[in-house]
């Protein structure tokens, strides 16, 4: 990346494993899973009634006239944007709001308001349709109550490229910094698909995990031998993004440098996740970071726990790293904050900085015997303190085949 | 309870808004109540009255007194529908019988 640098000033999450920054670190460093049974109301059908829930009541958090606007995903979304903005001291008032933009990454939208509007319709037989229908399911409604609620004046969009959304909300925030076209950007991801419709969907297409029966926490077993698949997770995670002299300049707190940034499609199948495809992401990210391979200190994994996946992504990075890879540590925190579809990069290049940031290396748990095609150090178990990390990297591959991978580096003067 | 004191107890209770601003002459539309609001306000005040509304709501509903005039009229069509209807039916089963 070339001349205007990206500082990352700020960090926001409402998630499985906590609603603050803090919150979320206390977690990483303890490996304490946010999976658990659902709701029985929810999950009576289902076959493995599991799910990452986040601990948040919207009533708490919005007054009735709002609350009713708006979908679960986007009052997540409003109160990880709200902490990010808050984290990064930014005050609105001083800043040029035309230069101030919103990208979100989300994969579902409002899944609770289209769920209960079919039940409406279909199941109670009745043509009472809430009004707010559209305008709560939508899925650009995220992004467009942050803009609405901070002012932002520049560009409000949002992606959906499924499980890498976020990530490329992240990603392509930054290109807009480094094109000079704004000056700071809120950007990250919301998803709430823990619906009955949307649980039952993901079922259908034998993706889920099956529950452990002794400890429905330990679920989600990413690069296990017995791994069965992803658990579902909800939340928000956001990230302010600056211009690096703008950040500077304001004697704001930088957290980290985002200096890479690839994206790739595989071009090949719509679930089956290519070799080729991730490693040419890894790649990039490292190309736009100026970085040899050699240089990445730790690696998120995108981890998802589904078969292909991990043994997939296992040997992209070994093609990516050769050697080196076996001495990378390499985790997929999804074993904790399960799977946030269109929120989860952003979760987790969040959780990269947090790493970073505290010298830690956050733990693969519930990994006791690897799958032998998943041959590198997942940090089994536990977290590792007083890592040295300069350089981290996020993984995030999405069904459809859009691959997108961030690098966040220490904040050093240049 | 009158229709008045019933619908401020919806206001407060799914709105937000404060009872003593739910005044009769109080205006709709400085209560932020738009158009998506007050159509899904109808959908409160079928389960809240046991009324049924058929089709949109009047276009010319400006305040609260307004709201509360449309209320009792729909209370009072239910009311002269279920009389016509039991007579109706009273006239039907005389029909039988005869």
């Amino acid at each position: 990346m070339t001349s205007r640098r990206v500082a990352v000033t700020g960090l926001g999450v409402v998630s499985p494993i906590g609603n603050s920054i803090e919150a979320v670190t206390r977690s990483l460093a303890e490996g304490r899973s946010g999976v658990r049974r659902l709701d029985p109301a929810l999950c009576s059908r289902l076959r493995s009634p599991i799910g990452a829930p986040t601990a948040f009541d919207g009533a708490a958090n919005f007054d009735p006239a709002r609350v009713r606007l708006l979908d679960r995903v986007t009052q997540l979304a409003l109160v990880a944007a709200g902490q990010a903005l808050g984290d990064a001291r930014l005050d609105l008032s001083a800043e040029q709001r035309e230069r101030c933009g919103t990208f979100v990454g989300s994969g579902m939208g409002g899944a609770e308001t289209t769920d209960a509007g079919y039940r409406t319709i279909y199941a109670e037989a009745s043509d009472r349709v809430n009004p707010y229908t559209v305008l709560a399911a939508m899925t650009t409604a995220p992004a467009s109550w942050i803009s609405i609620e901070h002012g932002l004046l520049g560009p409000s969009l949002t992606f959906s490229t499924a499980c890498s959304s976020s990530s490329v909300a992240i990603g392509e925030a930054a290109r807009r910094i480094q094109s000079g076209d704004v000056d700071v950007m809120i950007a990250g991801g919301a998803e709430a698909p823990l619906t009955f419709g949307v649980l039952r969907a993901w079922e259908a297409m034998r993706t889920l995990a099956a529950e452990d029966p002794n400890d429905p926490s330990a679920s989600c077993r990413p690069f296990s031998l017995n791994r069965s698949g992803l658990v579902l997770g909800e939340g928000a995670a956001f990230v302010v993004l600056e211009e690096w002299q703008h950040a500077v300049d304001r004697g704001a707190p930088i957290r980290a440098e985002l200096t890479g940034y690839g994206l790739t499609s595989d071009a090949s199948h719509i679930t089956r996740p290519s070799i080729q495809g991730q490693a040419r992401a890894m790649h990039a990210a490292l190309a736009s970071a100026r970085l040899a391979p050699g240089k990445i200190d730790y690696i998120n994994a995108h981890g998802s726990a589904t078969l292909q996946n991990d043994a997939t992504e296992t040997s992209a990075i070994k093609e990516v790293f050769g050697e080196r890879a076996y001495s990378i540590p390499v985790s997929s925190t999804k074993s904790t904050h399960g799977h946030l579809l269109g929120a989860a990069g952003a979760l987790e290049f969040v959780i990269a900085v947090i790493c970073l940031e505290r010298h830690m290396v956050s733990p693969t748990m519930h990994l006791d015997t690897a799958d032998p095609a998943c041959d590198l150090d997942y940090v089994p178990g536990a977290a590792r303190q007083a890592v040295e990390l300069k350089a981290v990297m996020s993984n995030s591959f999405a069904f459809g085949g859009t691959n997108a991978v961030l690098i966040a580096e220490v904040p050093r003067p240049r | 309870m009158s229709t008045l004191e019933t619908l401020q107890d919806i206001l407060v209770r799914d709105y937000g808004l404060e009872r003593d601003r739910l005044s009769p002459d109080a205006a709709l539309d400085t209560l932020g109540m738009d158009s998506l609001s007050l159509l899904e306000l109808m959908f409160k005040i079928e389960d809240g009255f046991h009324v049924k509304i058929p089709g949109d709501p009047p276009s010319d509903l400006r305040t609260v007194r307004d709201v509360v005039a449309y209320i009792d009229e729909l209370i009072a069509d239910r009311a002269a529908k279920a009389s016509a209807g039991s007579g109706g039916s009273e006239a039907k089963v005389g029909g039988i019988k005869m």
